[in-house]
């Protein structure tokens, strides 16, 4: 019954073998096949035979045809395919090289599988196959062959793949720790490691496999080494196969790293090959190593950085370190996380090696970097293939969230990503989330925002605000105005807002452990902190890892976006005061410009505003509850989805709605309506009252002013206006008034005019608002009664002006003048601190008047960040313009969270303000510290008397103000010039604890070095060592470069000597660096030339004691230029007469066994063998023949020295 | 001449699947080659009215909604700068940018060209990335090309040239080294290349 299809299925093979027209050939061998595989095995077995005879058919793609076959039986029917395995091995051979290509890949993959069933096999049933062992043996056969094809000559398309399967060999058969355990589940899709052989196997012998596999990178390693004799694409291919030998299997990394690092064909022999290609292969698979979390490849980062800096790559392997330090860091914080709720099943299963490395936080403009990033997070998932499921998932609860709630279509997000916007919001929100850790780089994130995309930014989360005001019954009838719900709120907002009552509360908390309301909420300490905190865990992370989208798909913006708002809104009400908040609470929702305007505010580390006051948290709870009120929740299940795939994905196994279910049932309910005291009622309305008002001063724009007097009208109703209430509104209404004129007078002239400046220098009288005014014109921003900035440089320009004529003009109002050009000199604002700093700098530190007062404040700044105690330094000073500072910081604060042009000054406001005395106690900011110096630094570039106390300070300055005083210095050598007497007194003179300084910023002397002498370069010489090794490299080349006139100061080989000549102990050098430096001298083959080496070592063996590294040297040299054996042959018998070391004797002549026989012979001399040591002779072999040794040979050489030097002779 | 097995599949990748890489698509489509183009980038760049304010997009977005959005943004500005012309080009041979490091369905490529350095980098390290299952090996080449209209189009020819060489040969693994080398005598520019596998 079976002899139908069977007998049917050798005609088909028969014609694919006979047929005249290719395209029967093929379609008959087509259907061949499909009958063999409806046949079952063990009867079409029988007709393999008449398939291995089309092996020799004349058409090339039958013979490919039929590797598939192959290939394909080998995979479904892998017990009978070993008479088809001669298939594989003849067509290995084939003349045309697709076939043969084919037939390396179908190999390949028969071979992994082979490998696999043997594995299983064995683990399964305890013993293996007579079948498959005989499968095995055509394996290793397939493998000889494969590997005669890598090298032997032949076609590169053949042997691409040929060595591509020496890397698979190599993967296969070296261990990869970190898949240790055994194939546990029948069909994992784990590729086969041979760690799986840990328990033993009667076919596989892991020893001799691996062993194998050292052999097989060995023959990778020797065709690099060959590569002159190879096409380029055969080189560039072994170069990547090393490369992904090396990151995928750390054993080999330092080997494969060397070779990678030593390659250094000499391309001008081989003609046609493409030499920057080979490079740049080199280079990207240093990058790539780079990349690599693995902590053996991490080590050597110094190695690869220094390397990549010699091929031009430098910037980019800084770039890939920074993400990579990110992403590592990150996924600490995530494993960290992971842990702390690991109480719960649900956490323990989160691949922590996943998704949450993917967070980032750079701008977005720097859209490279996040693919570099990217990719630097999938190359963290190093050794965990198996993680590739994963995605899958992601993918696939993203566009269920994205179906489930309501996008608003307009948005150009139509596959479901996010707008640079919405990216910049949830990055925003992310960093905001973390709390301190992402203060810093909140901070250079919002310096970098362009003030139009800051704009985009708040007006998109404007729509977060709820459709519909809070109601507002609580706090009396006030009418709300219209224009609130015509802000267009997204539906998503409100029911993010309720979400996170139980769910974002608890992630903040876990930041910042202060703001935590359960700490605070009595009805939540019952509550275990790892159920409520576990669905958030990842919170931030999964915004993070949403656009860095290396996983592809997005989950859908609102999401995330409505995550941001919560993440920010915490902030902002745990920042409130007092009761305040309590109120605000609700206005806040009312009021959408200033919660817009304040948002920024926010962003900047929020954290480090005071602790929240107990009444914070219900202050919270309460705004929540309101929103949770809200009537047009639509959807609440699938908005729960939304916003929280990366629940669902952590926790496949629990049905999702239950699990997020789960969580909100576990807490408390919340209250509603919080019942307030008449008294209470009464100091909240005026609070209210009193933050309007306040706010009132900083905000101009229109659309809120209505609303917010409407809102006074009610509370001022409400409250029966008492007194208090009357004088305050009264006083602000005056103020205002003032406030408003004055401005209105200064805005009515250009900037350029100069009749301000004249009108200030001719009154007979300045009133002290006239000096405020001034003192606002120069550092306060302007805001036009559309809250915009209109601050312009002209303006400070202008007011600094004036204050410079009226310091030259007005003696009596120097004093006054001078505290403002002061304070504008150590503004918080670049822009105008660069300026005050050229005014004071250039023309008030000439006016000799009061020139002492400037040096004098600024050494007390310098001072100040020195010794950490700024506010208080500050507000000594500046206590007559403390009233304006108060002003500019109020100022500020509107201006910066509206134009953002500020870089850092938010938090650095809030903290002068706030805590002027705390600040004592906490470190200087890097850019605190600049702010503080730069003045003293503008100073030293006029005097440079004053730079000694910048040495003389920096032994105790804290690690920040270092920084900052390095960052400075080079500016101010430039600027002094490098013929400074002071300077240069300092640098051969330094004062203690500046060593360090001179150290790190002798490099600023590099630039000067040609044009020293001999005498002037020595001294400094170890500190040039010391330097970073591209910089002493630098240093290098001034110093044999020279000048035109004195020639180089020291010639290659001085330079040598010099090196040699630094002592480890004397001159606090690590001897490594050291052994670089020789290293660097030796690189350079053209310059330090064998006779440079001779020269060198010449002079250094008559040193006594010998350098340290002396023998190292002289090993190098022969390294390097193998002719200098016969030199070094003299040097050594110099040596040994002048009774060298037997231990490192011996150990050189055990590395150049060569040497010991001519040496032997040399110093078996009579007259030289009486006079040498025994211990000597020994080494040389010559001990036995010397019985009347005398035997004080132990003092005849310099023993400690010996001691020493042994131990430094690093002989490798 | 020995019968080829099939056509070979080409790729043009730059950054934002705009300009270079589907000038190039273009031209090798209209030439017969079997060819697909992508972006490395995070996002589609388009230059809108200031070097600080670009349009983005979402890779995936088509190219038609785009132009209309540009359309209604500033016609005469993105008119004038040939945004427009080129986003209707560009719907003529695709409807939508796609993403470099999204194309695994896409199936495996012979040979892939790549305008600018970084991407070049992009490329080669998402192919290290990925599983090389079908140990298919892959060509990529870097041809430096300015992001600009003009450059664009020059690129584009070079690149077909060389496909057109590349495609010439029976395996370009023998003779990859004589074929660049010669074009860059030719054209005097540099070229970069490496090997990958799917």
């Amino acid at each position: 019954m079976a002899g139908a299809p069977r007998d049917q299925a050798l005609s088909l093979l028969a014609a694919a073998n006979n047929h005249g027209d290719l395209a029967v050939k093929l379609s008959s061998l087509k259907q061949a096949k499909d009958i063999l595989f409806s046949l079952d095995p063990s009867s079409a077995v029988d007709l393999f035979p008449y398939l291995v005879e089309l092996q020799s058919s004349p058409e090339t793609l039958v013979r490919k045809l039929l590797l598939d076959l192959v290939e394909e039986i080998g995979l479904k029917a892998m017990e009978h395919s070993s008479v088809l395995m001669p298939v594989l091995l003849t067509l290995l051979r084939d003349d045309d090289s697709a076939v043969a290509k084919q037939s390396i890949v179908s190999g390949s993959i028969i071979f992994c599988c082979v490998l696999e069933e043997m594995t299983l096999q064995f683990h399964r049933h305890g013993k293996v196959e007579r079948w498959l062992e005989e499968l095995w043996s055509w394996m290793a056969k397939f493998k000889d062959a494969v590997f005669a094809i890598a090298l032997e000559p032949g076609s590169a398309a053949t042997k691409l793949l040929a060595l591509k399967f020496l890397e698979t060999y190599v993967l296969l058969f070296t261990s990869d720790k970190s898949e240790t355990e055994a194939p546990v589940a029948e069909g994992s899709r784990r590729a086969f490691n041979i760690s799986w052989l840990v328990g033993g196997h009667p076919v596989l012998d892991p020893y001799s496999l691996m062993s194998e596999a050292n052999r097989t990178l060995r023959i990778l390693l020797n065709l690099l080494q060959s590569a002159s004799s190879l096409p380029s694409s055969l080189t560039i291919t072994v170069v990547n196969c090393l490369a992904s030998i090396g990151r995928k299997r750390p054993l080999h990394y330092g080997t494969i790293l060397s070779a990678l690092l030593d390659f250094d064909p000499n391309f001008e022999m081989v003609k046609g090959c493409h030499a920057s290609s080979i490079l740049y292969s080199v280079r990207s698979a240093l990058l790539g190593f780079l990349r690599c979390t693995n902590p053996t490849i991490m080590e050597s980062r110094d190695r690869l950085v220094r390397a990549l800096r010699t091929m031009n790559a430098g910037d980019a392997a800084d770039q890939v370190i920074r993400q990579v330090d990110k992403a590592i860091k990150n996924a600490e914080r995530a494993l960290r996380d992971g842990r702390l709720g690991k109480d719960d099943q649900l956490s323990s299963q989160v691949p922590v090696t996943g998704d949450p490395l993917k967070k980032r936080s750079v701008p977005l403009d720097n859209e490279d970097s996040i693919n570099k990033h990217e990719m630097a997070s999938k190359r963290l998932r190093y050794g965990s293939e198996t993680n590739s499921t994963l995605p899958v998932q992601i993918n696939d609860n993203g566009r269920d969230g994205s179906s489930a709630n309501g996008l608003s279509p307009d948005l150009p997000l139509l596959d479901g990503e996010l707008n640079p916007v919405e990216k910049m919001i949830a990055v925003i929100g992310a960093l905001v989330a973390e709390g301190e850790r992402g203060a810093e780089s909140l901070e250079i994130l919002i310096s970098k925002i362009h003030p139009d995309l800051l704009a985009d930014i708040v007006i998109t989360n404007m729509k977060h605000l709820p459709k519909t005001p809070p109601p507002l019954t609580r706090f009396g009838n006030v009418p709300v105005p219209r224009q609130i719900s015509s802000l267009n709120a997204s539906v998503t907002s409100s029911l993010v807002s309720d979400l996170p009552t139980a769910n974002n509360l608890p992630t903040d908390s876990k930041r910042d452990p202060r703001r935590d309301p359960r700490r605070l909420d009595p009805r939540r300490v019952a509550v275990p902190a790892g159920l409520a905190s576990t669905p958030t865990l990842e919170d931030s992370d999964a915004m993070h890892s949403e656009f860095n989208g290396s996983i592809s798909l997005s989950k859908p913006s609102s999401l995330l976006v409505g995550t941001t708002v919560e993440n920010k809104s915490a902030p902002l009400i745990s920042r409130e005061e007092e009761m305040e908040s309590l109120s605000v609470s609700g206005i806040g929702q009312m009021t959408p410009t200033e919660e817009v305007l304040e948002e920024p505010e926010e962003i900047a580390p929020a954290k480090q505003a005071k602790t929240s006051d107990p009444t914070d948290s219900p202050a919270h709870t309460n705004d929540d509850s309101v929103t949770t009120e809200f009537p047009d929740i639509p959807v609440k299940d699938e908005a729960d989805r939304s916003s929280f795939p990366e629940f669902y994905e952590h926790s496949p196994v629990l049905p999702n709605a239950s699990a997020s279910e789960d969580t909100c049932h576990d807490l408390p309910p919340l209250p509603v309506y919080v019942d307030l005291t008449q008294d209470q009622q009464q100091s909240l309305r005026r609070l209210a009252i009193k933050r309007i008002i306040d706010s009132y001063k900083h905000l101009y724009a229109a659309d809120c002013s209505q609303l917010r007097l409407a809102l006074l009208a009610g509370l001022v109703a409400q409250i029966d206006a008492d007194d208090e209430v009357v004088v305050m509104l009264q006083k602000h209404v005056v103020v205002d008034y003032q406030e408003q004129k004055a401005t209105a007078l200064l805005g009515s002239f250009p900037a350029s005019d100069k009749s301000f400046s004249k009108l200030l220098g001719e009154v007979p009288i300045l009133p002290d608002s006239a000096l405020k005014l001034l003192g606002n014109l120069c550092y306060a921003d302007v805001i036009d009664q559309h809250g915009k900035d209109i601050r312009d440089v002209e303006r400070i320009t202008q007011g600094l002006g004036a204050v410079w004529s009226l310091i030259l003009g007005r003696p009596r109002y120097r004093q006054a003048c001078l505290d403002i050009a002061l304070k504008c000199a150590v503004h918080l604002q670049d822009e105008i601190r660069a300026k005050a700093i050229r005014l004071v700098a250039n023309k008030l530190y000439q006016l000799s008047y009061i020139s002492e007062n400037i040096e004098q404040f600024a050494t007390q700044m310098l001072l100040s960040a020195v010794d950490n105690h700024t506010s208080d330094l500050e507000h000594v000073q500046s206590v007559s313009t403390e009233q304006i500072a108060e002003g500019v910081v109020g100022s500020q604060e509107t201006s910066v969270s509206d134009s953002q042009i500020s870089d850092s000054g938010n938090s650095e406001t809030d903290s002068t303000r706030n805590r002027p005395v705390a600040q004592s106690t906490s470190t200087v900011s890097l850019l605190e510290a600049q702010r503080l110096i730069s003045l003293f630094f503008a100073l030293c570039t006029k005097k440079p008397d004053l730079l000694r106390l910048v040495f003389n300070i920096y032994g105790r300055a804290p690690k920040t103000v270092k920084q900052a005083f390095h960052r400075h210095i080079p500016i101010l050598i430039r600027a002094l010039g490098s013929s400074c007497t002071e300077l240069l007194n300092i640098v051969s003179d330094p004062p203690e604890g500046s060593e360090n300084l001179l150290v790190l910023d002798v490099s600023i002397l590099i630039p000067m070095l040609p044009s020293l002498s001999k005498n002037e370069v020595l001294p400094i010489f170890p500190r040039l060592v010391a330097l970073p090794l591209e910089k002493f490299q630098m240093a290098l080349a001034h110093i044999l470069q020279g000048s035109a006139h004195t020639g180089p100061a020291l010639t290659p080989a001085e330079v040598l000597v010099a090196i040699h000549g630094i002592v480890p102990e004397k001159d606090g050098l690590a001897l490594k660096k050291i052994m670089d430096a020789c290293s660097a001298c030796f690189e350079q083959r053209t310059v330090f030339t064998q006779q440079v080496l001779a020269k060198a070592l010449t002079r250094m063996v008559d040193q006594t004691p010998l350098p340290l590294l002396f023998m190292r040297t002289v090993i190098q040299s022969i390294d390097a230029f193998p002719s200098l054996v016969d030199f070094v042959m003299e040097i050594l018998s110099k040596l040994v007469s002048k009774q060298l070391p037997p231990p490192q004797l011996e150990s050189a002549l055990n590395k150049h066994a060569n040497l010991r026989s001519p040496l032997a012979s040399f110093a078996s001399q009579p007259n030289l063998r009486s006079s040498l040591p025994r211990s000597t002779l020994a080494v040389l072999g010559l001990a036995n023949e010397m019985h009347m040794q005398q035997p004080h040979r132990s003092s005849s050489f310099n023993s400690s020295d010996a001691g020493s030097s042994v131990h430094g002779a690093t002989l490798t | 001449m020995r019968e080829r097995m099939k056509q070979r599949r080409y790729a043009m990748v730059c950054s934002s699947n705009q300009n270079r890489s589907m000038e190039a698509h273009s031209l090798l489509k209209r030439q017969g080659f079997d060819v697909s183009s992508y972006g490395t980038g995070a996002h589609v760049k388009l230059p809108g009215p200031s070097l600080r304010e670009p349009n983005v997009y979402d890779f995936g977005t088509p190219y038609k909604h785009m132009l209309d959005d540009l359309r209604r943004k500033d016609l005469e500005l993105y008119k004038r700068n040939g945004i427009l012309p080129m986003l209707k080009r560009n719907s003529s041979v695709k409807t939508a940018p796609q993403r470099w490091q999204d194309n695994a369905a896409d199936g495996s490529f012979d040979v892939v060209f790549t305008f600018e350095e970084k991407v070049f980098d992009m490329v080669i390290e998402d192919l290290n990335t990925r599983e090389h299952v079908l140990m298919k090996s892959v060509l990529i080449i870097n041809l430096e090309v300015k992001d600009n209209h003009e450059e664009a189009a020059v690129g584009a020819r070079l690149a077909l040239e060389l496909c057109q060489e590349i495609e010439a040969t029976e395996s370009w693994e023998d003779s990859i080294d004589d074929i660049l080398t010669a074009f860059e005598k030719q054209h005097r520019r540099k070229l970069l290349y490496s090997v990958s596998f799917y």
